[in-house]
């Protein structure tokens, strides 16, 4: 069981997954899915096609050398079954790809650095051309908190309790 | 799938170029489709010219035999039982006697590896290549 890599879009292809085409000169194709399928029938090269990893790399979008990468290459000599072997290798694939991870962000983030310097110098430019100044927003006074307290006080009612027949009202 | 008036390639050295289909042996039914490793009585259509010298590789087959074949490969989709499809350019065949022996000595192309499945191992130890 192997899991390979699709033609078109260089995309790993599990068991049960998409297709294969075998050309007469013996050379074989394995396909991810029917829309690379479908593009390889229509004879585009994946080179050009803008959203394949053959156009990224050959395009220089996407790391191409690195140290990792030649661990992912492929192995044609069996190696006979040792469990700790199988862990260990386990454990490096997992480190690898953390690594292959990281390398890869720093590449993308080197290639965004132009970018972003650019976009940078643009804003401060625009800035200086506005009358418009931007100020530090004001502060806004932090709320006194409102407590409730409980004050006596004296209820002067007006009315008086009258002799049992009927509640009156004495005013002075 | 190949079917009456289906057209393959030979890939021996029988001598025959193009061979027509006219039935597929199948053990229960006598038509339906043929896939690799289903045998077929074909029609020679093309052959190779045969030459006045009697060679070591002399075409056996005429324009015109009838014989039987094995299909090696097929543009129809074939399953592997690991889930995949796999699909050649052409259709191609091996002729064969009543016997199920090769006519030809050896086999020029690749042929499907479903072969080795179906019981045609001779002709899968003949092959250049097997995919």
């Amino acid at each position: 069981m192997r899991v390979e890599k699709c033609y078109f879009c260089s995309k790993s292809v599990y068991p049960g997954h998409g297709s294969a085409f075998v050309r007469n000169d013996a050379k074989v194709f394995r396909f991810c899915s029917s829309k690379c399928n479908k593009n390889f029938k229509m004879k585009r090269n994946p080179r050009k096609v803008r959203w394949t990893k053959a156009f990224r790399k050959a395009a220089g979008k996407e790391m191409t050398v690195d140290s990792t990468i030649e661990f992912e290459k492929r192995r044609n000599v069996p190696v006979r079954y040792n469990r700790e072997l199988v862990e260990t290798t386990v454990k490096a694939m997992k480190r690898i790809a953390e690594i292959k991870q990281k390398r890869e962000h720093a590449f993308w983030k080197n290639r965004m650095a132009v970018a972003r310097e650019k976009l940078k110098a643009h804003r401060k430019r625009k800035l200086e051309k506005t009358s418009v100044k931007l100020v530090q927003p004001i502060t806004p006074q932090a709320e006194k908190v409102k407590e409730k307290i409980k004050v006596a006080v004296k209820t002067r009612s007006a009315l008086v309790a009258g002799e049992g027949r009927s509640m009156g009202m004495e005013i002075d | 799938m190949i079917g009456l008036k289906g057209t393959l390639n030979v890939i021996d050295n029988s001598g025959a170029l193009l061979v027509e289909c006219v039935n597929v042996l199948k053990q229960k039914v006598n038509n339906g489709w043929g896939s690799v490793g289903d045998e077929i009585v074909c029609v020679v259509r093309r052959a190779r010219p045969i030459s006045g010298q009697a060679s070591a590789s002399a075409p056996k087959v005429r324009q015109g035999d009838v014989r039987r074949a094995v299909i090696v490969r097929t543009r129809k989709a074939v399953r592997r039982p690991d889930g995949r499809f796999i699909r050649f350019d052409d259709n191609a065949a091996v002729l064969l006697n009543n016997k199920r022996e090769m006519l030809g000595t050896r086999i020029g192309g690749v042929v499907s590896a479903d072969l080795r499945m179906k019981g045609w191992g001779k002709i899968v130890s003949l092959a250049p290549k097997v995919v």
